[in-house]
């Protein structure tokens, strides 16, 4: 039975963080996730063709990778390209799937996933923010935000400001929006983002980054007012859905 | 080859560093701050590779350089990347003021302490350039560019002092608007100077000590000198032990005579304070004038020879109160307990606070990565999950003058604050629960509590966890960082009073990436049934862990290793100190010699560095070699029992009348205006700024958090909640409560009543959040960290602890709440010279309750905030509030107490009833509570605000008749909540309430009206008078804005 659900890699080691929270927010959408230090991914030199026979879905969950030194993800990013060397749009075009949470996220900017010309910085206060917030998706492009509305969602960090080249800033939103890579903005901009950007996805929408964490709200009590409702409790959070998205998406593929 | 390379921000984007760094410098010195017009912050790193300019090029721009957002500038190595006009003056350009009066602060670390960046620096290097690079050596730094006509080389070396440097760990250099243009900097030989490099000029030599017919006086002097901390009788037992003949034929045959540095640095560690508690261990002579017996301890007899207090009152608590789900007490690094069949909890709280006064930042980071080792040497390893911390420090504002060497408590708080942010989040633990206390007698030594907790498989392989048990024959490994300078005579060191000759190597930095590799892999190893034994490297360094260790090596025990095997970060370190360096990041880990081929070859893979340093053995010795030649030969008996019981004597001179008041402060003037200055008092006000600065929920577990949240169109309000909720298992519904209590200024009338109040706050903190209680299968367990004025030699301190102990000890055992962990601090003193005079400042005796408890569904977990209009506001318990010893006392001084000030005491019997209900134990009416609070620091009005808080709603309370309206506003006690309930079922729950004898009063309630209104009819008539103040005014108050950072 088991044999027949879909495979996560989900990305560990060198100060990553969040890979069981996240290996859990992908079992309970239906896959069968598999953590894997990336020191055992460079050492068995897993190419991207035993990348893409494998799994359905690469993930870079968050943390503190290489504890954010030389600008977050920076140094993540640099491993995965020169020590994995994976083309992450090819997987995409071979019908994967990319997440990247917070740092993973910081770390898919860095190689250049979504354009050269934006960047990831410190937030407007320079401060660390653990808060929650609302954001909402923005377009059609994205495969994970399929059907999803507003959300409540954490975010955990002190690097989330998004950035665009100053110079050509307006030219670089076109683009942006042209290519329906502005996939989820929030409503109140707490680090001071470009545009309010909270996530971006590729020209594909098949490969997506966020700064909040949609795998800390995959049950309803993790959301700060849920004694409110306190029935509610063991409800699925909003978090669930880009999940069970990507689930369908899999699905889909492998059907036709 | 040699390059410095600069990072800088283009001046079309913010830099918030910078703006942190100036609002740092506001706070500090405004009138510095005035004169400062701009200012930018550049990294710096310099780096020695064995590489070609060819090949340096491409890396570092790979690196180095984000195009969006910067330049990079090293001198003439890489022009393109420097911006239009190569270097400093693009950075320059984004200056308001031009032309303007530049400088430039330059900081860098001193050598041989900890550089995390410049250690990720070479690994990106490793990365790009795709081989090892043995040789290469790098540093990171900070430039600081400023720009302001008006600034002094003075300020600039103020800023330099007080903002941008801690002068022990870092040094700094102005850089004028000259130098800075001329690009001197990037030459290769001012590069090769700039890396610090270690010189060291020690040598595998030994030295020996000879005690024999040394006098007192001598051995005292000897003593403070070496930073060995030990009393002469200690010194004396050593001398006596190594005379003995039997001891001394055993040396002779192993090649050893008088006792050699390494031996008394052994005993020295093992026997320091921080180790082995020799004060609660003491055998103390109480004396107690019985006539001024204090009513609240009326019940209690304390003994008049005490011997040792943590048997009799700690140990000795938890063996009167035997519970099924008690795996491990007192016996490792953590206390265990059972959270169901299959896993455990492990619970610790660390204190670090002599490290945090030298240094705020480097101690509290330190702390916090220090107190997660002990919970993954806890049992077999158990991984940390969540992370509480508690901070004592001196009010923000404090304007008076600071004594040498101690720092503004603003400058403090900032540090441990970010200390603890760094180490927490970059571990990926989250930092659930917490505290802030102040009070001006933190100035001398801020206390800084560290706790963790982690989960433990009851059962890995077969094989219990809690069991430590080690074979002869398996291998002494050393995991984790190398050795060091830093952190030498940490133990001995925090176990004397801080003074001007306080040893700067005492401070060290904490590296939270190598500890997360670290961490990882042991887990690991320890699923793969790769360990046998392990025990973190803290205090005391290897002659701490191995020394330990060695006990559960068969039937006596005993270890032999070989200290120079051990990896270190410089050569030229001697014996002695690689024996006790407590160098950050290290764990000692027992592997069997058929398992040490996979444990070696994962922990290769995983990045992290293993030294062999020999075996555990059953010979009763702990022998310590150097290149194979023995240089400690100590009998492990002696090494763990031979110390000498130190005496003390205590005697208490009753309680003080409390204050006469003043009758005439009228109630309808002025309680609206005192209660905005509790709320807007620090020990009350908001601690949103701080908590939302430190990852509370990654891991995913959080239910409970420690502010309850509204969002609204103008972002989240936000109000406190009581204690934390996880929910440890995703398989299991079942969740874990975490709270505190603290109360410090309690100390001032009894330190027993300080102490039962700590302990009642914990518990009532775990219940409001749905902890359960008195069941005999209920899980709720306390953790005690005392930190006390030095109470040696000083019968006041002494009679204080005395006292705490056994009021701890009265409010566990009604409680039924078991003792599991603990930790003591007892020289809590500063002593030294302000304005050229000496001075000693010494902490309130304080004592921190940390409690867990379980929940048995976390669905059944409650917020403090108030839910609906409408809804009943209730008052649970709450017969005994006094405004003697309050923080009303504190903010409007004790000359201006209402009335006859009383202070609350607690009932223990009507505790229990009101605890078992809201825990499950009795009646079945508690889910109809919509929200719960507890009654604690300000009183109930404030108890009443903070639910009120984040939904902005309004509340109306109407005080009883035949109360004093001042008192049951605002004074504290025990025992006590604020409950609301909705309305239709208000009925119901005042029958059950009733039935079971749970004091209660309604009070009023919740309503849509965006204010706090109060009624009262005053004694005198019979007219019925009110005050209201807005909702939004008494959050501005609570926020306390501009006040914290």
């Amino acid at each position: 039975m088991s044999d027949s659900k879909p495979r996560v890699l989900v990305l560990a080691g060198d100060g990553i963080n969040c890979e069981s929270e996240t290996a859990h927010a992908f079992s309970l959408a239906g896959f069968m996730p598999q953590i894997r230090h990336i020191n055992d991914l460079v050492s068995e030199r897993v190419s991207l063709d035993q990348l893409s026979g494998t799994f359905s879905v690469l993930a870079l969950p968050g943390g503190f990778s290489f504890a954010d030194h030389l600008t977050s993800g920076k140094v993540l990013a640099l491993k995965i390209q020169h020590q994995l060397g994976w083309n992450l749009g090819l997987f995409a075009d071979r019908g994967g799937l990319v997440l990247g949470v917070c740092n993973g996220f910081q770390a898919l900017i860095r190689m250049g996933t979504f354009g050269k010309e934006i960047s990831i910085t410190q937030n407007a206060s320079g401060r660390f923010i653990n808060a929650w917030t609302k954001v909402s998706p923005s377009g059609t492009r994205c495969v994970w935000l399929k059907g999803v509305g507003s959300m409540d969602l954490p975010i955990r960090h002190g690097e989330g400001r998004i950035v665009f080249d100053q110079t050509r800033k307006t030219e670089v939103w076109g683009k942006m929006v042209r290519l329906g890579r502005n996939c989820l903005t929030y409503e109140d901009n707490p680090n001071g983002s470009d545009e309010s950007l909270a996530g971006l996805c590729d020209s594909s929408g098949r490969i997506f980054g966020l700064m909040p964490h949609p795998e800390a709200f995959v049950r309803w009590s993790s959301h700060p007012e849920w004694t409110l409702q306190a029935g509610r409790a063991s409800a699925p959070g909003q978090g669930a859905q880009l999940f069970e998205n990507a689930f369908q998406e899999v699905r889909r593929g492998s059907n036709i | 080859m040699f390059c410095r390379i600069e990072l800088a921000t283009r001046p079309e984007f913010a830099d918030p560093a910078s703006d942190l760094l100036l609002r740092r410098l506001q706070l500090a010195h405004p009138e510095i701050a005035k004169c400062v017009r701009w200012m930018r912050v550049l990294p710096i790193a310099w780096v020695e590779l064995p590489s070609s300019r060819e090949e340096m090029i491409p890396a570092v721009v790979e690196i180095f350089w984000d195009r969006v957002l910067g330049w990079v500038f090293t001198g003439n190595l890489i022009p393109s990347a420097a911006g239009k006009h190569g270097g400093i003056l693009d950075v320059m350009t984004g200056a308001p003021h031009r032309p303007g009066k530049f400088w430039a602060l330059e900081r860098r670390f001193r050598p041989g302490v900890t550089d995390t960046v410049a250690r990720t620096t070479l690994e990106a290097f490793e990365i790009v350039l795709g081989r090892k690079l043995s040789d290469a050596r790098a540093a990171s730094g900070t430039l600081l560019l400023l720009e302001g006509p008006q600034l002094t080389e003075e300020m600039l070396a103020r800023i330099a002092r007080d903002i941008l440097c801690n002068e022990l760990i870092e040094t700094w250099t102005l850089v004028s608007e000259q130098e800075l243009q001329r690009n001197d900097r990037f030459h290769a030989e001012r590069v090769k100077r700039d890396l610090p490099k270690v010189l060291t000029r020690g040598s595998a030599e030994i030295q020996h000590v000879s005690l024999e017919g040394v006098s007192d006086a001598q051995l005292e002097r000897l003593s403070r000198e070496k930073v060995w901390a030990l009393s002469v009788p200690e010194l004396r037992a050593i001398r006596e032990h190594f005379s003995n003949a039997k001891v001394q034929d055993a040396r002779k045959a192993k090649g050893l005579s008088t006792p050699t540095d390494v031996e008394i640095e052994v005993l020295a560690q093992t026997w320091s304070e921080h180790c082995k508690h020799k004060i609660f261990n003491a055998k103390i002579r109480y004396f107690e004038d019985t006539k001024a017996k204090a009513e609240w301890a009326r019940d209690v007899a304390i003994p008049k020879v005490i011997n040792s207090l943590f048997d009799q009152t700690i140990v000795g608590t938890t063996e009167l109160l035997p519970k099924n789900w008690l795996i491990s007490v007192f016996k490792d690094n953590a206390g265990i307990i059972a959270f169901d069949e299959e896993d455990a909890i492990c619970l610790k709280v660390e204190t670090h606070n002599t490290p945090s006064a030298l240094d705020p930042y480097g101690g509290a980071l330190t702390g916090i990565v220090g107190v997660n080792r002990d919970i993954l040497g806890c049992g077999l390893g158990a991984k940390p999950i969540f992370n509480t911390d508690v901070f004592c420090v001196a009010p923000l504002d404090y304007q008076g003058v600071i004594p040498e060497r101690l720092m503004h408590p603003r400058r403090i708080l900032d540090g441990i604050r970010r200390g603890v942010e760094d180490g927490g989040n970059q571990s990926g633990i989250p930092t659930i629960n917490g505290a802030l206390v102040f009070d001006e007698r933190y100035l001398g030594k801020p206390l800084v509590f560290v706790g963790s907790g982690g989960i433990l498989p009851r059962v890995i392989e077969g094989r219990r966890t809690e069991v430590k048990e080690i074979r002869p024959g398996d291998r002494v490994c050393m995991v984790g960082g190398r050795i060091g300078k830093d952190g030498i005579h940490g133990a001995t060191f925090s176990s004397l009073a801080l003074d001007e000759l306080s040893p700067l190597s005492a401070v060290q930095l904490g590296d939270p990436l190598t500890q997360k590799r670290m961490s990882d892999f042991l887990l690991e190893a320890r699923d793969l049934g790769l360990i046998r034994c392990l025990t973190d490297n803290g205090a005391g360094g290897l002659s701490s862990s191995v020394g330990e260790m060695a006990r559960f090596c068969g039937e006596k025990g005993g270890a032999r290793v070989d200290v120079s095997l051990a990896k270190t970060k410089y050569p030229g370190l001697k014996p002695f100190e690689l024996v006790v360096s407590e160098s950050q990041e290290r764990m000692t880990v027992a592997v069997s010699p058929d398992a040490l081929p996979l444990f070696t070859t994962l922990a290769d893979r995983r990045g992290v560095e293993v030294s062999d340093l020999g075996e555990f053995v059953d010979s009763g010795m702990f022998e310590i070699l150097v290149e194979g030649k023995m240089v400690a030969a100590l009998d492990l008996k002696f090494l763990h029992e031979g110390l000498p019981q130190l005496e003390m004597e205590g005697e208490w001179p009753g309680v003080v009348d409390p204050p006469k008041g003043i009758s005439t402060r009228r109630f309808e003037f002025e309680a609206a205006d005192a209660l905005l200055s509790l709320l807007g008092s620090p020990n009350i006000a908001s601690k949103e700024w701080m908590i939302r600065q430190y990852d509370h929920e990654v891991q995913g577990m959080s239910v409970i958090k420690p502010l309850h949240t509204v969002f609204t169109a103008h972002g989240a309000n936000s109000g406190p909640n009581d204690a934390a909720v996880i929910k440890p298992k995703t398989n299991s519904s079942a969740g874990l409560a975490v709270g505190c209590g603290i109360n410090p200024k309690l100390s001032d009338i009894d330190p027993f009543l300080m102490a039962q109040s700590a302990v009642d706050e914990a518990v009532r903190n775990v219940l409001c959040v749905g902890g359960e209680f008195g069941r005999p299968e209920s899980v709720l367990a306390l953790i005690d960290n005392f930190c006390w004025p030095d109470p040696q030699g000083d019968r006041l301190k002494t009679a204080w602890l005395v006292r705490a102990c056994y009021g701890m000890q009265q409010a566990a055992l009604a409680l039924s709440a078991p003792l599991i962990s603990g930790k003591d601090s007892m020289k809590n003193d500063f002593r030294g010279q302000c304005d050229g005079k000496p001075v000693t400042i010494s902490v309130p005796p304080t004592l921190l309750i940390t409690a867990i408890a379980k929940v048995r569904d976390v669905a059944q977990g409650r917020t403090a905030d108030f839910k609906t209009p409408g809804d009943a506001i209730y008052l649970l318990g709450g017969k005994s509030f006094g405004l003697w010893g309050s923080e009303f006392e504190r903010v409007q001084g004790v000359s201006q107490l209402p009335g006859f000030p009383r202070v609350g005491v607690p009932n223990w019997e009507e505790a229990r009833r009101i605890y078992g209900w809201l825990g499950g134990e009795v009646g079945k009416e508690q889910s109809l509570l919509r929200s719960l609070h507890d009654v604690s620091d300000g009183g109930l009005l404030v108890a009443a605000v903070e639910g009120m808080l984040a939904r902005g709603l309004g509340a109306y309370i109407k005080i009883p008749e035949a109360t004093d309206a001042w008192e049951f506003c605002f004074g504290e006690g025990f025992h006590s909540f604020i409950a609301t309930v909705a309305d239709s079922d208000a009925e119901i729950l005042e029958m059950e309430l009733r039935q079971l004898g749970i004091p209660f009063k309604r009070l009023g309630s919740v309503t849509q009206r965006e204010k706090l209104e109060v009624m009262w009819s005053p004694k005198e008539d019979q007219s019925v008078k009110s005050w209201s103040v807005p909702t939004k005014q008494l959050r501005v108050a609570w926020q306390k804005g501009g006040y914290w950072e």
